[in-house]
Formats: structure tokens, sequence, C-alpha cells
């Protein structure tokens, strides 16, 4: 721990800023994630996704306390509350909803490492392997069981072709730099990089980009 | 129950992120604290000004319990100093984004507001750095520094002029003003994809905003991506050739290392 570290711990603009808030920024930044990466993303790994709906839990319960009162004053702290919340059960959903699309879209994708299950959270997992074998047992009792047994499973992968589908990483997206950054790309006539600087917005590949963003240097956008 | 929507945001859920925004309010009744899910809204008492999110601000304008303050470069000055930027200054790039508000630290020492250091749990004391970003910037608020444009410029133009159009002076000469900006950017933002193939597949768009970047994002992201499919043959043509003339020579040593 070096004097910056000390100093920042007693930093008076760093406390300013209630957790709420940044779970609130998290919480958003991994919405826009998921809704513009060509693949699902790790499952926030920090309790985010508990705390926020723990405490949408809450806030729901005080609108039902809040609600027996008639008092006009109460009843506009009401409304604020109620939009907040609206608006939060959007980001919420949305977030998941788009995750689902992701997992229904290259289901076997997901299931078929260590390391990409690990992705799901607990209950996306539990969806996933449910779903995928409800699907398969409705192809193997409508047609698959008409197929000779080698034929049946779903993730061949003979001749060097895979069954399985998965995401094209190569996808172009747009982020943005939070940190100055070296940026690397992958071109078809040639491989570049630039020096990048804090707030600078970059039009690059989902693979070059992935590094940036999971380190923080970057946001997607 | 999936997400029917195509990947990255569309214009709709832009609009939803730039009403996160902060903006500056003059309450024209008193409000006691509201505790919300995003943090306590500041105890409201006319005439003191209060920094709020902008659908909550709007839904108190809308209620006349506030007048809302313009943000410094939604001003005609400060927007005709952005046409003058954009089209004579600069007429290749977009302006520069506002730079990274600081704040002072009480020690002296002028730190970025955006860093902050969040514990992620109380009892392994592990600590992870999480930078704020735009909507959560206050890029829009009285403080923010005019001659810049944000990043949801456009979308928080547009809503304030809808909804609280007589709370910004002078608001027909700057819904002009806008339109001659939005023109200038959009034309750059259509010219810009004359680079996007070549250029070793980084393109920097510096200072374009969200809503720009929502309206042409199906076109930029189609083009790049087409332009890789068909190049694809011989981006992998070209590797191979790297990868071989990079093993003929390295001989020993360690395959680790881009030799250029």
């Amino acid at each position: 721990m070096d004097i910056d570290d000390i100093l920042r711990e007693v930093d008076p603009a760093s406390q300013s800023i209630p957790t709420e808030t940044r779970d609130l920024q998290a919480l958003t930044r991994a919405w826009v994630a998921e809704r513009s990466s060509p693949e699902l993303l790790h499952w926030p790994a920090d309790g985010l996704f508990e705390r926020v709906n723990d405490r949408i839990k809450q806030q729901i319960e005080r609108v039902e306390e809040m609600t027996g009162d008639m008092d006009p004053k109460t009843n506009f702290a009401l409304i604020v509350i109620q939009t907040e919340l609206e608006r939060f059960k959007y980001l919420v959903r949305s977030y998941l909803r788009a995750r689902i699309a992701k997992i229904d879209k290259h289901t076997l994708h997901y299931l078929s490492s260590p390391d990409l299950r690990a992705r799901l959270s607990e209950t996306e997992q539990a969806y996933a392997t449910r779903h995928q074998a409800l699907l398969h047992n409705h192809y193997l009792s409508s047609f698959l069981s008409a197929f000779p047994p080698a034929l049946q499973n779903l993730n061949d992968t003979a001749g060097n072709i895979s069954m399985i589908d998965a995401p094209d990483l190569d996808t172009a997206v747009f982020i943005r730099l939070l940190k100055d950054a070296l940026v690397e790309g992958h071109g078809t006539d040639m491989d570049g990089s630039l020096n990048g600087k804090n707030g600078d917005v970059v039009i690059l590949r989902w693979s070059d980009a992935k590094p940036l963003v999971e380190s923080g240097h970057a946001e997607v956008i | 129950m999936a997400l029917p929507l195509p990947s990255g945001l569309v214009p709709t859920e832009v609009a939803f992120l730039c009403e996160m925004e902060i903006i500056t309010i003059v309450p024209r009744q008193r409000l006691e604290s509201i505790p919300m899910l995003s943090g306590k809204t500041p105890a409201l008492r006319p005439p003191r000004r209060a920094d709020l999110p902008l659908w909550l601000a709007l839904l108190l304008k809308k209620q006349r319990r506030a007048n809302i303050v313009p943000p410094p470069w939604l001003l005609t000055a400060s927007l005709q100093e952005l046409v003058n930027l954009e089209t004579n200054v600069n007429p290749e790039g977009f302006s520069e984004p506002p730079p990274p508000p600081m704040r002072s630290d009480g020690r002296g020492v002028a730190r970025p507001y955006a860093a902050t250091t969040s514990r992620t749990g109380d009892e392994d004391g592990d600590t992870k750095e999480l930078t704020l970003s735009s909507p959560f910037l206050p890029s829009c608020t009285q403080d923010a520094p005019s001659g810049y444009l944000p990043f949801h410029w456009l979308e928080i133009a547009e809503t304030l002029l809808a909804h609280a159009a007589d709370d910004i002076p002078n608001a027909p000469e700057v819904r002009a003003l806008l339109r001659d900006l939005q023109e200038v950017r959009a034309a750059k933002l259509r010219a810009s994809t004359r680079h996007l193939e070549g250029g070793g597949g980084v393109l920097k768009l510096r200072g374009v905003g969200a809503m720009e970047l929502a309206e042409s994002r199906g076109f930029v992201l189609s083009v790049v991506d087409g332009v890789r499919k068909l190049g694809a043959s011989i981006e992998a043509g070209r590797r191979e050739e790297e990868l071989e003339r990079r093993e003929g020579r390295g001989g020993d040593e360690s395959d680790d290392d881009m030799e250029l």
C-alpha cells in the first residue's frame, strides 16, 4: 500500500458517491455490454445482482407500506419511488432477457465447456440444461428416433464440422475508453494499433475489445 | 421471453439511458428527501439549486414543482461556438468530448470525479476500481463546461426543448443551431465510413454522441462485418504467412513474442 492508496481511502470525493449509485452504474454498464456484445458475458461475480434484487424487494415493501397513507405529500414521493422502481425493473428485465436471448441462440455452445458454463448464473444453467433436454427429447420423439443411433446426437463433430453453433467473436462493436490505453486491432489487410485516450470511441472487433472491457479500461457502448 | 431486439442499443434504449443524466433544477416547492434505489434525493428547498436525474427533473417540471437550469453547453453562445468549431476549425473530426470532471479531495489535489474505489465485500476487504462514465458523470449540470458536447447531447437537448422549452433562453435559436450541429455531424459520421475498410481494424470516432451512434450503428457495423467476411480468406492467408515467417526466422526463440 502506498501513499496514494491511503489518500484514496480517506478521499472525500470517492466517499461522496454512494454505493447505490455505483451499483446502478455497474448494472447499467453490464446491461449495455450485454446488449451490444456478440457473446454472453460473465454473470457479475461480486453479488451485484443479488444486492440490486434485495433493494428492489425492500423498495416494493416500502411502497406497500406507503400506499396506506393518503397524505398528498407522501403521495408524490410514492409516485417518484414507483417511477424509479419501474425503471430499475426495466433495466433488470432487459438485462436478463438479453442474456436469455443469447443462451437460447447458442445453448449447446454455452453448455459445452466448464469455462463457458461458468458465465451463466445458477438459474440460467438450470434453464439452459432443462430447455436443451426438453428440446432434444422433443426432436427424439418426433423424428430423430427414426435415424440411426449414431446420428441422434445434437453435438456431432464429424468431418471437422461442429454441429454446435458458436457466436461470431469477430463481430464489430463500439467501445469507449475509460482510461488511456493501447488499442490493438486485427484487420483484413493489416493489424493496427492506436494510443487511445480517455473518452475515445473506437470501432473494432469484439475479440480485440474483450480484454480492454474485462480489465475495465473500456466499456461497450 | 427472450429479448427480440437486435444486438446494440436501439434509440429508445439510448433515450432511457439519457434520462439517467444528472441535471440541475431550481425547485419551486419544498420536497423532503426521497429514499430511492439509486440513493437518496437531496431535500429540495427553494430557491436552492439541486442536481437530480433527468427523468425526475422532468416529472417535477411537468407538475410545475421545479424549473430546469439548462446546461451551459446548451446556450446559444456555446452552440454557435460549437457549430463554428465543427464546420470551420475541424471539418474532419467531431468536436472534443467534455474533459473528465475533477473534484477536490479536500487536500488541495484535484482528482478525477470518475475514479472511485468501491468495496466489493466488507468481510474480505477486496477493493475494485469502478470508473463512472456517462450518464453518471455530471456532464449536464450547471457546472458542466460550455463548448463541449456530452455523450447524450442530442437526446438531452431534444428532451429539454420538448418538455422545458420555457426554461431555455432563446429556444427557437437553440433549436436552429442544434439542427445545424446535427446535420454537420451526421455528414461526418457518413463520411467516416470511407475509412472503415483498412485502418488495421481500429477506427477512432472521438466525440461522437450516443444517439448518432444508435442511428448509424446498424449501417456502420454491418459494413465493417461485411468487409471482414469478404476478406476472411485473404486475412487467413496473411496470418498463415506471418506465422510461417515468424517460425522460420525465430528458430529456437519463444513464439510468444511478435517480431516485426
